[in-house]
């Protein structure tokens, strides 16, 4: 759980920064409350929730159809901290351009508010949460290691939780200049994390091979 | 910037007898702090006290003579650096007969603490009331709480200024900075001097949720010449090979090619924590518009990466300004200067730079004090026994 805390954390800044100036529009229109604003962060985060929970019942498939019929599946784990710890290294430190997943839904925006005005923060975050980013990544490849459904879950929860955080003060939307050294710092700061990654996939696979 | 006609720049020199005069103060007050009230009675120690004396009122005299700010500070900096690392490496020797910290050493909290950690050890003191270093709190060589009240007292008086006039690590890139004349590699990425801030970030989260000092374990590349502990598994191997791959690479290589301070401008997590200070701190260096003719050589110059176009345009210089002054010497309009917030910005201008460097020079005089004396009388006692030990 730990561990997924600490990635949620590290790359929590990274989400805020990406997708608050996406979702501000949709979630804190102008003119409203603090407390209308909370409570529409709050079933945001709720999408975004669902979203990490299905991945975790998804892993945990994994983890119980692939990963049981292998006899070294440190070798696979390892090599994926490693892949997407590289991913998460070059976004942190090299990829200029990242845009946030709940931009995908602005298409539809004006029809899904037409049908179903309340269920808009739902799905953005439900979105946001099927964001196939290297932190997201790496959070699976974690969620797939453990072999019950319910540390997969607590897993991606703690994950949830860590990225959370931050969203915490999205109410109070006037913060929120200043964006690009944010954006840029909480990229850097999970291009570090990656390196972190990068060094517990590389022990495991020296682990899987050494039992070889 | 509106200017009268009486509005005063930076006096390019003073009289002789007037710098004596204001040199005065300080005379007694490195008396002061380098005695602590007690004049040696062995004759090494009274030569130590002498020489460290002499060095250290020349320096200032020649700073408040000249008007050159960065020229001196930079060589009593740089001495610091250099004496506090014979001194501390001599020190562990006569203790522990090795640089290497053992496991028993920190089981009984025997490692000085550094005012690196401190970022980190705040969030687990504040949550846990627990504080995350194998050092003491209080009473031997680098305890806890004195670090903790030197901090306190040169951030309310310095700012980010701790960083060229306090941290005993910063001469050493300082002086590598100061190999060549003109940089090999010039163009640098602005977007590396949010890195510091990132490591800030990733370091005191991973220390609040593991409650250990992540960035002495890991990254700090200052153990190289400092203490380290004893490699008894890969992991501790492969921790060494990375702080003193970045000792050579942020501390030695980068400086001498960029002549820049790299590891406090790109990397130091403790330096973009310190620069928060500077927002409450009343010294900063300005610059004059109408004086400055956009020439740029104090972008090219700053050690920090804390100069840029939209700094020049606000009048200031960045949040992670060291307050060294090297931007301030070279300026060939004196379009930089000291000042004091609040204050005026056309007059007196040479009178901020003196209020600002008295508290900066006693405190780099009071660490450099201890470490230079202790070179001095280890040098006396290499050349008489053959041991400095």
């Amino acid at each position: 759980m730990l561990e997924g805390f600490i990635l949620g954390l590290s790359n929590g800044v990274t989400c805020v920064a990406y997708c608050a100036p996406v979702l501000i529009p949709y979630l804190l229109g102008e003119g409203k409350r603090i407390s209308q604003n909370s409570a529409l962060t709050v079933q945001f985060l709720l999408g975004r929730l669902s979203g990490y929970l299905l991945f975790a019942v998804f892993a945990w498939g994994i983890n119980h159809s692939i990963l049981q019929w292998m006899s070294k599946p440190d070798l696979l784990i390892g090599g994926a901290y490693v892949i997407f710890s590289v991913l998460l290294i070059f976004y942190g430190f090299f990829k200029t351009t990242t845009s946030c997943a709940a931009s995908r839904i602005n298409g539809l925006r004006h029809k899904w508010v037409a049908i179903m005005p309340f269920s808009l923060p739902i799905i953005a975050g439900f979105v946001t949460g099927l964001s196939f980013c290297p932190p997201f990544l790496l959070a699976f490849t974690g969620a797939i290691e453990r072999t019950s459904l319910l540390k997969s879950m607590l897993f991606f929860f703690a994950f949830f939780l860590g990225t959370s955080i931050f969203f915490i003060p999205t109410p109070f939307v006037g913060i929120f200049r200043g964006f690009s050294t944010l954006k840029m710092v909480g990229k850097m700061a999970a291009g570090l994390i990656g390196v972190y990654y990068l060094y517990s996939g590389i022990v495991m696979l020296i682990g899987g091979i050494s039992r070889i | 910037m509106n200017r009268d006609a009486s509005a005063q720049s930076v006096p390019a020199k003073r009289g002789l007898f007037k710098t004596f005069f204001l040199c005065l103060p300080m005379m007694l007050l490195t008396f002061m702090m380098l005695t602590r009230g007690n004049i040696p009675a062995d004759e090494d120690r009274l030569f130590a006290l002498a020489i460290t004396f002499f060095f250290f009122n020349v320096l200032f005299f020649l700073m408040v003579h000249t008007g050159k700010t960065d020229r001196f500070r930079s060589i009593l900096f740089i001495t610091l650096s250099v004496c506090f690392v014979i001194s501390f490496i001599s020190h562990l020797i006569e203790v522990r007969g090795s640089m290497a910290i053992s496991g028993a050493n920190m089981i009984e909290g025997e490692v000085p603490f550094c005012h690196i950690a401190i970022p980190m050890t705040l969030i687990p003191a504040a949550l846990t009331k627990t504080i995350i270093f194998p050092g003491t709190i209080i009473g031997s060589f680098a305890s806890i709480a004195s670090m903790f009240v030197l901090w306190i007292g040169v951030s309310l008086s310095l700012g980010r200024g701790l960083c060229s006039w306090f941290c005993f690590f910063g001469g050493l890139e300082d002086g590598f900075s100061r190999i060549f004349r003109k940089p090999l590699i010039k163009n640098i990425n602005v977007k590396w001097t949010y890195l510091p801030y990132a490591v800030l970030l990733v370091v005191v989260l991973l220390a609040a949720v593991t409650l250990s000092p992540t960035y002495c374990h890991w990254l700090c590349p200052f153990k190289t010449v400092t203490e380290f502990v004893e490699i008894t598994s890969v992991k501790i191997l492969i921790q060494t090979i990375i702080f003193v791959s970045l000792f050579i690479g942020l501390v030695i290589v980068l400086p001498i090619l960029t002549k820049r301070r790299t590891q406090c401008g790109l990397f130091c997590p403790f330096g973009a924590f310190q620069s928060f200070t500077n927002k409450t701190n009343a010294f900063e260096v300005r610059i004059d518009h109408e004086k400055c003719v956009k020439c740029m050589k104090c972008v090219q110059i700053c050690p920090t990466f804390s100069i840029s176009e939209e700094s020049i345009a606000e009048g200031r210089t960045g949040i992670s300004c060291t307050k060294c002054g090297k931007c301030v010497d070279a300026c060939p309009k004196t379009a930089l200067f000291y000042h004091v917030k609040g204050t005026s910005l056309v007059s007196s201008l040479d009178r901020y730079r003196l209020l600002f460097l008295y508290p900066a020079f006693l405190v780099l005089a009071t660490m450099a004090g201890g470490y230079v004396q202790d070179v001095i009388v280890k040098t006396i006692k290499l050349i008489a026994t053959g041991s400095i030990i």
